[in-house]
């Protein structure tokens, strides 16, 4: 579903951020990414989204190169994959349903079928009673259901997160892995990028560790603390 | 596109236009100023015009021919003049009818002795599509065989031709002017919008939004600036133009002149046009270019 063949990333500035980094990730997987800040996990979310381009090496998504798709098609490829941040990244001038609700509007999706969706995802992240509160009027870790919800909306087939858990307590941390888990259960492939070792050790699934770009150790089972 | 996205995309770009009220409300001014002064250009031109048409269709050129052509060659001349670009109207004055048009202007004593032995020359009266055209249509005319002379216009209208033209050129190059100024702070006010909206935007990105999806408010933004700025300039020339129509017409410079403003209500639908018509494209030519610098990232 996402494989990396021989990727390198070299930034203008001349940061080597990703070496020969080869990797692949099947359908209905659960993937972390884990590494020391900076060994380069956002530059490969970044690759994966096509929000960055690999200096050499091929990335292919849902069995297409991606490598030299043409900008115009990148939107096409996106609205296949659910995006969750660390900081939300949520309106704040719009309620929780038209959050969920934009990201329908975006790929032009009927009336109907938004109506029929939203209220759906939002009970699934379980914000049903609060579509229409403001993201202000939100905990840290509603908030990061709500974006969590605007990725699912659309049926992506993966989510991708990029440290999901990095402004939460280690509580709402675990509620919010628990429901990218359940998203997983449905189906979906789901990649996080994260620092939350203890989360990573318990949750006993794939762990992908890399240190100053390379991969170092790729654990079907692991753990943060495996030795290399 | 379905209506709930259009209408969307429009709420969208309405929103834009009052995100950033200041800079919308001085591209506006700076919009409309520039339009008021074309406008005035527009309006003195559109007067000249209308006055060089008056006197076009007043004054003709008159073809005379030589005395000795035969019927048929007579013809052929018309048929010839007709052909000439610019002329549109071609009407034939027989030696007769030249001779009782000049009993009218002269009076009958000094017609008398010729009217037994006729030397007026037969003629032709040529009326043109445009007075700008009268010198070279005057030479195209004397190429013609068979023709002897021609009389034409006199030497006042050669210069109001002469203002019309000054007066075009100058209202191009103020409309040049216009357009350039007005893409330039459109564009500057929609760039203000896009960085106010850039995390809007970024999302829209990520949640898999085409480019043009994420263009179309601000198009419409664009576009809604320069009508308005349209809207207010069409009304302030409406009002300004009636105004001095008033104090104008009517006023002995004006009769001794033998000069007659047009009315504004004969001129609404065109300045209409133009101003909604250049707002628009101004508009959206402005927003397209901030957003391409933009978009490309
Ligand atoms: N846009 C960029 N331009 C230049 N260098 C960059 C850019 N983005 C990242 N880098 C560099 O690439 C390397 C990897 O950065 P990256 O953001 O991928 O790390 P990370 O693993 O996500 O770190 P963290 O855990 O702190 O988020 C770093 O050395 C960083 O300085
Ligand atoms: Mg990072």
């Amino acid at each position: 579903m996402i494989e990396f063949r021989k990727v390198c990333k070299k930034y203008g500035t001349g940061t080597m951020a990703l070496k020969n980094v080869s990797f692949n990730i099947q359908k209905g997987e659960f993937a972390f990414l884990v590494g020391s800040s900076g060994s380069g996990k956002s530059t490969l979310i970044k690759l994966i989204l096509k929000e960055e381009e690999p200096t050499s090496g091929n990335i292919i998504i849902n069995g297409k190169d991606t490598t030299f798709l043409k900008q115009g098609k990148v939107p096409y490829l996106r609205r296949s994959m659910g995006v969750v941040f660390q900081d939300f990244r949520l309106l704040p001038d719009k309620t929780v349903y038209e959050n969920v609700a934009f990201a329908m509007y975006i790929v032009k999706a009927t009336p109907k079928h938004i109506r029929r969706q939203v209220p759906m995802v939002l009970s699934l992240v379980g914000l049903s009673g609060k579509a229409k509160m403001y993201p202000s009027e939100l905990s840290g870790g509603e908030q990061q259901r709500v974006a969590l919800a605007r990725a699912l909306v659309n049926n992506p087939s993966m989510i991708i997160a990029d440290e999901p858990t990095g402004n939460l307590d280690p509580d709402t941390a675990w509620d919010i892995m628990s429901l990218l888990n359940e998203i997983n259960m449905r189906g979906t492939t789901v990649v996080v990028a994260t620092h939350a070792k203890e989360i990573v050790d318990q949750m006993k699934k794939r762990v992908i560790h890399i240190d100053k770009g390379v991969i170092v150790k790729d654990d079907k089972k692991g753990g943060y603390n495996c030795e290399i | 596109m379905r209506f709930n996205v259009i209408s969307y995309l429009f709420k969208e770009g309405i929103k834009n236009v009052f995100k950033n009220k200041k800079s919308t409300i001085s591209s506006l001014m700076i919009m409309c100023a520039t339009m008021l002064i074309f406008g005035l250009f527009f309006v003195i031109g559109e007067n000249i015009n209308a006055f060089v048409k008056e006197i076009a269709d007043a004054q003709g050129i008159r073809v005379f021919l030589i005395n000795s052509a035969t019927d048929s060659e007579i013809e052929e001349v018309g048929k010839e003049l007709l052909e000439i670009e610019g002329v549109r109207d071609v009407r034939y004055i027989s030696k007769e009818e030249g001779l009782e048009s000049m009993r009218e202007t002269l009076g009958d004593e000094i017609i008398a002795g010729y009217t037994e032995n006729n030397i007026l020359p037969a003629s032709y009266e040529v009326k043109l599509t445009d007075l700008e055209l009268n010198e070279e249509v005057q030479k195209d005319i004397l190429q013609i065989p068979n023709v002897e002379d021609i009389e034409s216009s006199n030497p006042v209208i050669e210069q109001i031709i002469r203002l019309a033209k000054g007066v075009k050129i100058i209202t191009a190059v103020i409309l040049i002017l216009l357009i350039v100024i007005s893409i330039a702070i459109i564009a500057n006010t929609i760039k203000l919008t896009v960085h106010a909206r850039r995390k809007e935007i970024s999302i829209m990105k990520y949640v898999g939004a085409t480019n043009s999806f994420i263009r179309w408010p601000f198009l419409v933004e664009g576009v809604i600036i320069g009508v308005i700025a349209g809207l207010i300039s069409v009304g302030i020339v409406g009002a300004l133009y009636t105004y001095f129509y008033g104090k104008l017409s009517g006023t002995i410079f004006m009769d001794i002149a033998n000069l007659k403003l047009i009315e504004f209500k004969d001129m609404f639908e065109l300045i209409l046009i133009v101003y909604l018509g250049l707002g628009a494209g101004i508009g959206a030519i402005g927003s397209a270019i901030s957003m391409r610098k933009y978009l490309d990232v």
